[in-house]
């Protein structure tokens, strides 16, 4: 059910034609979806650890199982974290460019208007500090990018570590007697379900990141 | 952009920019004044972001952009300060004149380098070299933060939002024909003044100036006995109305 709902909101991305301070705001509420889900995740690990203490020896091989669950949702918490707040600061970067840029388009009209003025060259200087500003937004931005992608693809490679821990899981929930199996294979289906959705908030947020570049 | 000259004698000009051609049609027309000293120029209402390149462009051809050490926002709205952000990257070592109730709002237009000088309730005076500009307040006409600035040695009233005329961008400088203008004048008064008591409050203290000219922000200016017929006219038009109450 929940691999279906990430292959559904895959479908429904919409087309990625924002403006790109607009494109970073919206990675980080990805990125904000994402933390609901791994914490949500580790709600499971916990349901996961109880029902294999109650299934006692059968379940001996699923409990550490359970501590895996609740490494990847907190690695997936910590690194949702950082990326927010590298997406908030790349949204605010590049509103701040935004600006600057509008400022220089501005002023080059003025330079085609004015350029009669005996006075045209008193807007060198400010001219300058205008481009000199931008050029430092540009490269603290592009920075950012970087930053930000980086984060990404070591998250996405610590969620392929879910696949193999849903398979682990179940096969360590057929061993544990018909009474508690379908509960443990359901916390199977949760920890690949999860990661399935946080992956696809992901590939959207890499794909948004490449539009910035 | 088109530039006209008020006033000049030997410390200071005063200019008018305005009847912009280029604008877009939904825009409201604006006037834009400067008073220019010796070594510095004081820009008053210079506009919104929409006007921004031409005007900069009108001022850069009149003085260079280091001279222009101030501004003056009568109130907060767009049509006023709205370009504000931009001139804060023009000239980062300016100084914004404007109530001070307004700070808080018009630093939402952005405002990272110009400095804010808050206008007391009761005004005050700007010193610029040797050429002295009186606050007058003019609190709720419209705005219930708002100030004219008044030039004793020129005569002349920058009257804001006050005397304004919804009119063509080709329309001429100085009111002719002054019934022909209350036309164009009388519903904006009736619709954005919301105080009768503020606005016979602000007839008084103009009365008692020498105004040879009185400058609004939008359409064109009262000169001579022009402006005891504008004076006579707003004081005994009742103000704040709306929907069937205007005429
Ligand atoms: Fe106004
Ligand atoms: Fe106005």
């Amino acid at each position: 059910m929940l691999e279906e709902k990430s292959i559904e909101m895959e479908k429904y991305q919409p087309e990625i034609d924002y403006n790109y301070f607009v494109a970073a705001a919206v990675i980080a509420a990805r990125l904000d979806q994402a933390t609901t889900i791994a914490k949500q995740l580790s709600l499971t690990a916990s349901n996961a650890r109880a029902v294999a203490l109650r299934a006692g020896e059968r379940a001996a091989g699923f409990r550490p199982l359970t501590d895996f669950i609740d490494r990847l949702a907190e690695i997936t918490i910590t690194a949702s974290k950082k990326i927010n707040l590298l997406a908030a600061t790349l949204s605010k970067t590049s509103a701040a460019k935004v600006r600057s840029d509008n400022a220089i388009k501005h002023f080059i009209l003025v330079f085609t208007k004015a350029a009669e003025s005996p006075y045209i060259n008193s807007l060198n200087e400010v001219f300058e500090r205008c481009k000199i500003n931008q050029e430092q937004l540009t490269r603290e931005y592009q920075r950012q990018i970087e930053q930000l992608s980086e984060e990404l693809i070591m998250l996405s490679s610590e969620l392929r570590n879910a696949v193999i821990l849903a398979t682990l899981s179940r096969v360590e929930a057929s061993q544990a007697g018909a009474e508690y199996q379908d509960a443990l294979i359901n916390v199977a289906d949760n920890v690949e379900g999860a990661a399935g959705k946080i992956k696809a908030h992901i590939k959207y947020s890499q794909q948004l990141v490449s539009t910035l570049k | 952009m088109k530039t006209h000259k008020l006033f000049e004698n030997n410390t200071h000009t005063w200019l008018m920019f305005g009847r912009d051609e280029e604008k877009a049609t939904e825009i409201i027309d604006t006037n834009q004044y400067m008073v220019i000293s010796k070594n510095n120029a004081l820009l008053m209402d210079p506009g919104g972001i929409e006007l921004f390149s031409a005007m900069l462009a009108a001022v850069i051809k009149q003085v260079p952009a280091e001279k222009i050490t101030h501004l003056f926002a009568s109130h907060q709205d767009p049509d006023i300060i709205s370009s504000l952000g931009l001139w804060d990257q023009a000239l980062p070592s300016a100084t914004l004149h404007s109530p001070w109730i307004w700070e808080g709002f018009i630093r939402h237009f952005g405002m990272d380098n110009i400095t804010y000088a808050p206008i007391a309730d009761e005004g005050g005076e700007i010193k610029i070299d040797n050429v002295v500009l009186e606050y007058i307040p003019a609190h709720y006409l419209h705005s219930s933060g708002n100030f004219n600035v008044y030039d004793r040695e020129a005569k002349i009233l920058m009257s804001g939002d006050i005397g304004a005329a919804l009119e063509a961008t080709n329309a001429p400088m100085f009111v002719d024909d002054f019934e022909e203008h209350i036309t164009k004048m009388k519903m904006f008064h009736q619709r954005w003044m919301p105080s009768n008591e503020a606005k016979n409050d602000w007839v008084n203290r103009v009365r008692k100036l020498d105004v040879e000219m009185l400058c609004p922000q939008h359409g064109r200016i009262f000169k001579g006995e022009k402006v005891k017929l504008f004076l006579d006219w707003f004081e005994a038009l009742e103000v704040g109305l709306t929907g069937k109450n205007l005429t």
